[in-house]
């Protein structure tokens, strides 16, 4: 999967070549790969220098993180520090909103994911999103709403295999069990929780690498939460995954790595204050600002 | 909103802190009252030491349980989480010093009413229990003042203490061939052990003040690795 932009062809050209190289010279599988022994390695989101507006207004400033591969990056900060907003930039959906733009430098494995030549649909492809509320198409069976991303990226596929990818989007998103038996019936009358896996599974039928989750839990309740929260623990096997959550307890259970944005005062942009692994995040915070927002001491 | 946001999550985790070091001087009062049933072979004043300690254990519970609730209803984090964990450590070397004093106070009746003392054994005895005392407040003043080179210095006072045990060891072995001493010098070399370990346990306080200001916790002496 690696060439961003690439036609299909040129992408998976692409990937016979590098599945060539390690046949020819038996290259041993990266440390993440080895991390990753049960699942698959995913790719690594980098940014430099990032600066996200909104017409004049500068909504995040000078953002330079890694979103590692195979783990979860907890994004938190107080509402409008612009944690949604850079989100949004690491997959291209920031750059829909009218005269929004970016600066700085956002790659994906190395690849400018906003490098000239690159199309927007295919980095979307390759790092999905899943929103805040659940988001089925409410006219689309459960079978067509995890299919749909298929029909939009991979144009014809065959009918067993797409059963075969449904099925197997579905178990990974926990959701198989309780739908199997009505996978014609509409996705909206399924359950909050239920439909958010199953926007889960849309989300990782086209397997991306990255997979974004804009507070995917805020709209559902305790059980349900908790649910998400394991299946996010289980896809990090295959998957980079990035979440932005305000609730604390959820980064704190949820992740490897925290990431704390924070504006100085209204208006001003947000900016990254401190990133570093969830445990000292929560337990010695390098920052004053940061251990006042983990303990509740600022709004 | 700087102090506005959880004022009484934070006035309660501030009264049990003084709770929890408050433990502290209930376990310097009960050395000091052992200390004289010692000097005095206070019979009387040991037993009121060991009813005495239901306080200690009291308090023990009490905050105990209080952390526990705020762990349970307040998620801390960060200095606070560091903070209520230490706390917690230091509850346990309170009521492990109330204890020590039992222990000293049930053996004074052991030793008759009037034992076979040793005048200089026992000077030695009150040394290490004044020692002890010193080390207590020291590292009650360390915790409040999160003052890690005061909570290091717990160490060499400490010293102080485990030198006046290793001479009253020396002097049990000095202490003759008659039974009745021997026995009274044995049952004192215990009371000089329960102190020092009192002095252990105010270490182990000054290092959960490290533990608190800087997130790292190390012991300021390993008994198991000693520095050279």
């Amino acid at each position: 999967m690696g060439a961003i932009g690439a036609t299909r062809a040129e992408a998976e050209a692409e990937v016979g070549k590098t599945e060539m190289k390690v046949t020819t010279t038996g290259t041993q599988p990266a440390p993440e790969a080895a991390a990753a022994a049960d699942g698959r390695p995913a790719k690594t989101l980098e940014t430099r220098g990032v600066n996200l507006f909104y017409g004049e207004f500068h909504a995040v400033e000078d953002v330079t993180l890694t979103v590692e591969p195979n783990k979860v990056t907890a994004l938190i900060g107080s509402s409008g520090c612009g944690k949604t907003t850079f989100l949004r930039s690491l997959n291209r959906m920031h750059e829909l909103t009218t005269s929004a733009r970016v600066e700085g430098e956002i790659t994906l494995d190395g690849q400018d994911i906003y490098g000239r030549a690159v199309d927007p649909v295919q980095v979307r492809r390759l790092v999905g999103m899943v929103f805040q509320s659940p988001n089925p198409f409410p006219t689309m069976s459960i079978y067509d709403n995890v299919a749909a991303g298929l029909n939009l990226n991979a144009g014809r596929v065959k009918k067993t295999e797409k059963d075969a990818i449904v099925e197997r989007s579905l178990r990974g998103a926990h959701l198989w069990e309780e739908v199997k038996d009505r996978l014609d019936k509409p996705g909206s009358g399924l359950s909050g929780g239920q439909q958010q896996r199953l926007c889960i599974a849309r989300a990782i039928a086209v397997e991306p690498e990255v997979l974004l989750m804009d507070e995917p839990c805020s709209a559902l309740d305790p059980v349900a939460t908790l649910a998400i929260e394991d299946l996010i623990g289980e896809l990090k096997s295959k998957f980079t995954i990035a979440i932005v959550t305000h609730n604390m307890q959820q980064a704190s259970r949820a992740s490897d790595i925290t990431a704390f944005f924070n504006l100085e005062q209204t208006g001003k942009p947000g900016r990254l204050i401190e990133i570093g692994p969830t445990e000292k995040i929560f337990t010695s915070p390098a920052q004053q600002a940061t251990e006042d927002y983990v303990s509740g001491r600022f709004g | 909103m700087p102090g506005g946001i959880r004022v009484e999550y934070q006035e309660e985790l501030e009264r049990l802190e003084a709770s929890a070091l408050g433990g502290i001087d209930l376990a310097s009062a009960a050395l000091t009252r052992t200390l004289e049933a010692v000097e005095h072979q206070d019979v009387e004043l040991a037993q009121i030491v060991v009813a005495d300690d239901d306080r200690i254990d009291g308090r023990y519970l009490e905050v105990h349980q209080a952390l526990i609730t705020l762990l349970a209803t307040q998620s801390p984090v960060a200095t606070d989480l560091r903070l209520i964990s230490a706390l917690l450590h230091v509850l346990k070397n309170v009521e492990r010093m109330g204890d020590q004093c039992v222990n000293i106070c049930k053996m004074i009746p052991l030793t008759g009413n009037e034992p076979p003392s040793d005048q200089q054994m026992v000077g030695l005895i009150l040394d290490m229990g004044r020692q002890a005392k010193m080390l207590l407040s020291q590292a009650k003043r360390a915790f409040a003042d999160r003052d890690i080179e005061l909570a290091q210095d717990l160490v060499r006072q400490d010293d102080v203490v485990d030198n006046l045990n290793r001479e009253c060891f020396r002097l049990a072995l000095e202490i003759g061939d008659d039974a009745d001493r021997r026995e009274w010098a044995m049952t004192m070399l215990l009371g000089a052990r329960a102190i020092e370990r009192i002095g252990d346990n105010a270490v182990d306080i000054g290092e959960q003040v490290a533990f608190v200001v800087t997130g790292l916790f190390r012991e300021f002496e390993d008994a198991s690795h000693p520095s050279v």
